[in-house]
């Protein structure tokens, strides 16, 4: 694909978000009329409408769409890192460490204001991140060091927070339905709290498209390219885990648009690992927001956590993607 | 450690199996005297040692056994032929399509049957095995049906097992998060591996497959060893790739799933227990799959055994204990692995 059609193609990703993030603002439990949402967009009054539009609707959106793009980022640098396609956002431990505390909080400690969350929360992922960072010696281990070291964390984190579950009782299903992931009530001061990690990692991994093209190939050529392992691979980690441990305190483990989202950008075979960052970050943003408004409204006025209908609406997609290619392209590019 | 030490290395293992399965069947919740445990499993003893060892520890500790040989060789299998390190049951959809299925037969029975609070804890124990089976069998078919209709690379296997298992997975959570009765503690426990009253009608279960497993791991070992490569490279060495990928994979498919609704999805097995056979091995690839074999079996009876002493009437879940106990050796091994 060449560079132009892949700018109309990622305009065309962004638009569509922005046209689901604006029906969005019209579909809910109280329906607005779509000829009154200028009017309530650009001037908004203190009547219920407006409030619901700009203190629920649109921050959550918003939320969800920079959620999507900073945990597809991620799974990005670490699919490209590890040169594995089961790398997700996942696979540094963050996620895991992250939810534990989180987890633990709400059933032994609740008294604690949820306003504290996100702050338990990435605590608890760049420790883990940490940890996993230790068991494959910063840039010195070989990337399978890096990929067990971080399912080893994850694994045994969850397995922490499966005990949690286990003996939380009757909390157990509200603690599962926010294990599933979601934007439900997530407002402005939230959205605040995440961009900054969102676009940190974006910037990062835009910046390095050139390293992150290399170590895409192998770790040799990467080497023999006159790349600093020892110093990019730690850099290129910490861009993944700045996103992840921003968005997953707040929106909670989000399933499989950090995976795929890389995944589908590749499919549609940009011409550059610049491209195919921006490609997979605004994937995964109109996959979350599409998630969060199918899941606010399908089931009204009950929610359907964003982690569910992200795998349930990406998957097939996903499917038709790698379907339709008589030869799949590696984790490179 | 150098080739010299690999004797050893098998002798200390046999031992170490050996160790645990006395400990697990001599310790337990009850205490019963050892002599009278020896005299129960020589056929005699007193009727309490007797019930207790022959119709409780035995079959639960067999049933461990085999479900981690299954686990272990299953992600063994699958982490050759994907060549993924990070590959387990879970790519080929089993464990995503027996929750599935579980979930779906748990809710099901609570509103066709009905019955009392006490009758259905009982009835659908019984049921898990098969219809686990049937869920774990059936994703792994649809993954393989769509990988087939193109090149059935170890890549599009994988990627079509991530959606098709993320889809599955989805759904069963979108149910459990939805539901939430009192059924959700038996699907949680489930989950989380257990191996709560475990019967000999479960080793029954799984035995037939066991065995078979390992006569066709015995057969299939030379094509096993090069679907480690390319399609091109083991073609080059005269092995017909799709019909041989086919079978590893169905072997695979079928411990893996027969398995899985019986313990749980016990992922720490499916996909450490293989990389831990690896690092004992060494240079040494023949141990690999006996190495993986023996501590599928063993991690799988030191879980159950710790999380029956530790937690008491309320046993910990193998799942939980495993990652907890498990990952720490994992994490020491990781670190001298140069």
């Amino acid at each position: 694909m060449s560079p132009a059609r892949s700018l109309v193609l990622l305009v065309g990703i962004v638009a569509a978000a922005g046209a689901v993030i604006l029906a969005g603002l019209t579909i809910g439990v109280r329906p607005l009329k779509p000829d009154l949402l200028p009017a309530v967009l650009f001037a908004p009054d203190g009547r219920i409408d407006s409030i619901l539009v700009w203190s629920l609707r649109l921050p959550r959106s918003i939320a969800a769409f920079v959620g999507g793009a900073g945990l597809a980022t991620a799974g990005f640098i670490l699919q490209a890192i590890t040169r594995n396609p089961l790398a997700g956002p996942g696979l540094t431990g963050t996620t895991a460490g992250a939810v534990m505390p989180i987890a633990a909080c709400f059933v032994f400690l609740p008294w604690l204001s949820s306003v504290y969350y996100p702050f338990v929360g990435m605590a608890g992922g760049l420790a883990a991140a940490s940890v996993t960072f230790w068991i494959a010696r910063g840039g010195d281990g070989r990337s399978l060091h890096l990929a067990l070291g971080g399912i080893s964390v994850s694994l045994f984190l969850t397995a922490v927070t499966t005990f949690i579950i286990l003996r939380s009782g009757p909390q157990a299903s509200s603690l599962l339905f926010w294990l599933a992931g979601g934007f439900q009530g997530r407002s402005w001061s939230h959205l605040a709290y995440m961009l900054p990690w969102a676009v940190l990692g974006l910037a990062g991994a835009l910046a390095f498209q050139r390293v992150l093209g290399l170590m895409g190939l192998s770790e040799q050529s990467a080497a023999a390219m006159g790349l600093r392992l020892a110093f990019w691979r730690p850099a290129l980690l910490f861009c993944a885990v700045l996103p992840v441990a921003g968005i997953a305190p707040v929106a909670g483990p989000v399933a499989f648009v950090g995976l795929a989202s890389p995944h589908i950008a590749r499919l549609l075979r940009p011409p550059g690992p610049g491209w195919t960052v921006l490609l997979s970050a605004a994937i995964g943003g109109l996959m979350v927001v599409t998630a969060d408004v199918a899941g606010r409204s399908i089931a009204a006025p009950r929610e359907i956590p964003v982690g569910i209908l992200t795998a349930m609406l990406g998957g097939p997609v996903f499917i038709y993607l790698i379907q339709r290619r008589a030869t799949l392209p590696g984790s490179a590019s | 450690m150098t080739a010299a030490g690999r004797p050893w290395v098998v002798a200390g293992m046999a031992a170490f199996a050996a160790l645990s399965l006395i400990l697990a069947v001599f310790l337990g919740v009850v205490d019963i005297p050892p002599a009278d445990i020896a005299a129960a499993l020589l056929g005699d003893g007193s009727p309490q040692a007797r019930s207790i060892i022959l119709d409780i520890r035995l079959p639960r500790i067999v049933t461990g056994m085999l479900a981690g040989i299954h686990f272990a060789v299953a992600g063994l299998l699958l982490q050759t032929m994907t060549r993924n390190p990070l590959a387990d049951p879970s790519v080929l959809g089993v464990s995503q399509g027996a929750t599935l299925a579980v979930t779906l037969f748990l809710l099901l029975t609570v509103y066709v049957h009905n019955p009392g609070p006490n009758a259905q804890v009982e009835m659908p124990l019984a049921w898990l095995p098969p219809v686990g089976m049937v869920g774990g069998v059936l994703a792994g078919a649809a993954i393989y049906l769509l990988a087939l209709r193109r090149d059935l690379g170890p890549l599009r296997l994988t990627l079509c097992g991530v959606a098709i298992g993320a889809f599955l997975h989805a759904i069963a959570i979108g149910l459990i998060a939805g539901w939430g009765t009192a059924r959700l503690e038996i699907l949680l426990e489930w989950l989380a591996g257990s191996l709560y009253a475990r019967s000999w009608d479960h080793a029954v279960f799984l035995a037939p497959f066991t065995a078979a497993g390992l006569v066709l791991l015995a057969v299939l070992r030379r094509p096993i060893d090069l679907l480690r490569f390319e399609a091109g490279g083991a073609r080059s060495f005269g092995l017909p790739y799709r019909r041989y990928f086919t079978a590893v994979l169905c072997l695979a498919c079928a411990l893996a799933a027969s398995a899985v609704g019986v313990v749980g999805p016990l992922v720490f097995v499916g996909l450490v227990v293989p990389h831990l056979a690896r690092f004992l091995a060494g240079r040494n690839a023949g141990l690999i799959l006996p190495l993986t074999i023996t501590l599928g079996a063993v991690v799988v009876t030191l879980a159950d055994l710790a999380g029956r002493l530790i937690g008491g009437a309320e046993e910990i879940p193998i799942g939980v204990v495993m990652a907890i106990c498990g990952v720490p050796l994992l994490v020491v091994l990781l670190r001298r692995m140069p």
